[in-house]
């Protein structure tokens, strides 16, 4: 009998909280956590249109899903250009923007120290101010104008007499310029919200849930990455670890609220966490232990207490630090591996958590069909009866072979039903 | 070597390291060997890297504490510093992908380990390493690349190092978070690594040098 689309919906839905709860699902779904450029490259489409023309961007999505068998409809994480274009971004590179990349290329974050080492107690003290004032102009060439006024607490315009002031500096031609690129921005994220809109509904017909709603950084990684870059944020674990700290606390709020603010906009019970400068490598575990995890998993808990699935991504090589991981509360957690140790895993957090991934991108890229196929019927064997995502290392590589992304179903297909 | 300084170094004391260096010259030591002397912890620091006691900070800050120290000593150097002679590397992120976290992470690992290291930046084009390996003579050159659009980026690099007949002149290293050993065989590169560890075995190796 043919299953309605809300009943299809219903239980892709069911599947994925089954291997997230570690109960035995139907089968093994296969879930892009994301994808990039991947459904437009295989269409013969350049990256530079893809990241203009997101009615292309999100159909292509959708067309990807239905032919690779996907479980849920994956966020398509291509950044809208023309919002980046909109304010100058300074903080990203892309193809199609004056002097940016090759039309090949994705879109690729600049990392730098934005925030001198200087000025992280003067975030701390006023975050508001020093982001209007400070970080603000510095993302983006058309915002430099708000780096030119003092921003006055807003009590200070509370009657309409003194509203006058307000829009004295409000006309100061910089600020103005500011204004304007401001609703540029509103502009250009209402029309790739349409065609995101649009997408999900058309999907949601179909039977696919969404995959997620947002992305947020870990709050260490927000400063890290964001702020101070790798290099800024080891010489403050040295130099002022306390401010460093205090930096990342204040993040934390900021990211908590973020959070529910995203929860109560997109209505999505699953929420995507890219994590970067806490793998392996990256620091020691008692690094790790200070620095890193306790924001970390106060998100996640945050997340659960909530009801909503966190997705963490960990990025890179996460082995040394599965015995933080199995502290995390079991049965609630979506976690996405790129590299680890797949048996030291299910020795270490299988009660814990699913494992959700990780077929490399070399095989994808440039492997057979048979090797991808091998790979998946490994990862079956390992975690299928115990909660199983397939994936890529985070979500489908843009340059996968469409028969390796083939691959995946048909192994599921041969391996996959429990 | 002064064991005081290759502690202060190694146990990250940045002001200690420094009041050291100042107590070393104060009682007449030579600037250039107080140098040597502090290169010498570096290496200490890629062993204990090596053998995962210390991480990617210890490194980073121990080269800043060794810029520091080149800083206060250099002025003071008569003549020629040493120079390196382990061999000379040339290494960028390939074309198309400007990711350099970790290929800074190897320069600063080879060039305080005495290989003279030619960093060639992000997003190098094939004819800026070929004119580099000309120019320099290099035995070894490192691709970098974080994307999986690099792996085709180090196949055409290393495809176009040997159309202009230099490939028999070096051995290449390819390095990225998703490199692996298929894409060492699917690129042509002689050897692949993760991080700055494998990158100094392979360059020691490959130029015949001690660690």
């Amino acid at each position: 009998m043919t299953q309605t689309p809300e009943e299809l919906y219903a239980q892709r839905e069911q599947r994925f909280n089954d291997v997230v709860a570690l109960k035995k699902p139907d089968r093994v779904p296969i879930m892009p956590l994301y994808v990039h450029n991947f459904p437009t490259l295989i269409k013969g489409v350049s990256n530079k249109d893809a990241g203009y023309d997101h009615e292309l961007r999100w159909q292509s999505t959708k067309e990807a899903t239905l032919r690779f068998g996907w479980n849920f409809a994956p966020t398509n994480d291509v950044l809208a250009s023309d919002f980046f274009a909109s304010f100058g971004c300074q903080q990203m590179m892309w193809a199609g923007e004056e002097g940016g990349l090759a039309e090949d290329a994705p879109h690729q974050w600049v990392e730098d120290d934005y925030v001198k080492a200087d000025e992280l107690a003067e975030f701390i003290a006023d975050p508001n101010g020093f982001t209007f004032n400070k970080i603000f102009p510095r993302m983006g060439s058309k915002l430099e104008g708000l780096g030119q006024i003092p921003l006055p607490p807003l009590y200070w315009f509370s009657n309409s007499y003194y509203l006058q002031v307000l829009g004295n500096m409000l006309g100061i031609p910089p600020l103005k310029a500011a204004l304007q690129a401001m609703l540029d921005m509103a502009e250009a994220q209402e029309k790739t919200n349409a065609a995101n809109g649009k997408y999900l509904q058309e999907m949601k017909d179909l039977g696919y849930p969404p995959t997620w709603g947002a992305a947020l950084m870990p709050a260490f990684d927000a400063v890290s990455d964001t702020f101070r870059s790798l290099r800024g944020s080891t010489l403050d674990m040295f130099r002022q670890p306390d401010t460093l700290l205090q930096a990342v606390d204040v993040m934390q709020e900021g990211t908590i609220g973020l959070l529910h603010a995203a929860f109560a906009v997109t209505g999505i019970p699953r929420q995507f966490i890219p994590m970067h400068k806490g793998a392996g490598g990256f620091m020691s575990n008692e690094q790790f232990a200070k620095f890193y995890w306790p924001t970390f998993r106060a998100l996640i808990e945050e997340c659960v207490a909530a009801g909503i699935t966190p997705m963490p991504l960990f990025e890179g090589d996460y082995t040394p630090r599965l015995e933080f991981l199995a502290e995390l509360p079991p049965g609630k957690v979506a976690a996405h591996f790129d590299r680890i140790d797949r048996k030291k895993f299910k020795e270490v957090c299988g009660d814990t958590m699913c494992f959700w991934g990780n077929v490399p991108s070399s095989l994808l890229v440039t492997g057979t069909p048979q090797q991808v196929k091998d790979d998946v019927k490994e990862l079956i064997d390992l975690f299928g009866e115990t909660g199983l995502i397939i994936d890529g290392p985070g979500g489908i590589p843009d340059q996968a072979k469409p028969e390796n992304v083939e691959a995946l179903a048909e192994a599921v297909e041969e391996f996959g039903a429990l | 070597m002064s064991k005081e300084l290759t502690d202060a170094i190694v146990g990250m004391d940045e002001d200690g390291a420094m009041r050291l260096v100042s107590s070393m010259l104060d009682a007449g030591a030579d600037p250039a060997e107080v140098l040597e002397e502090a290169k010498a912890a570096m290496t200490v620091l890629g062993d204990k890297f090596e053998c995962e006691e210390v991480f990617i900070p210890e490194l980073i800050m121990g080269g800043e504490i060794m810029k520091g120290i080149a800083d206060e000593l250099k002025p003071r150097i008569k003549g020629e510093a040493a120079v390196a002679d382990r061999g000379t590397i040339v290494l960028g992120t390939v074309a198309g992908d400007i990711h350099d976290i970790g290929k800074d992470v190897v320069v600063l690992m080879l060039d305080v380990n005495g290989y003279d290291v030619h960093d060639l930046g992000i997003d190098v084009p094939i004819d800026r390493f070929v004119a580099a390996i000309n120019e320099m003579r290099p035995q070894v050159v490192g691709l970098s690349g974080l994307l999986t659009l690099a792996f085709d980026s180090m196949k055409a690099t290393i495809e176009g190092i040997g159309d202009a007949g230099l490939r028999d002149q070096v051995k290449i290293m390819i390095g990225g978070s998703p490199v692996d050993e298929q894409i060492c065989t699917y690129t042509g590169a002689d050897g692949w690594g993760r991080d700055a560890a494998a990158a100094l075995r392979m360059a020691a190796e490959w130029t015949g040098s001690a660690t």
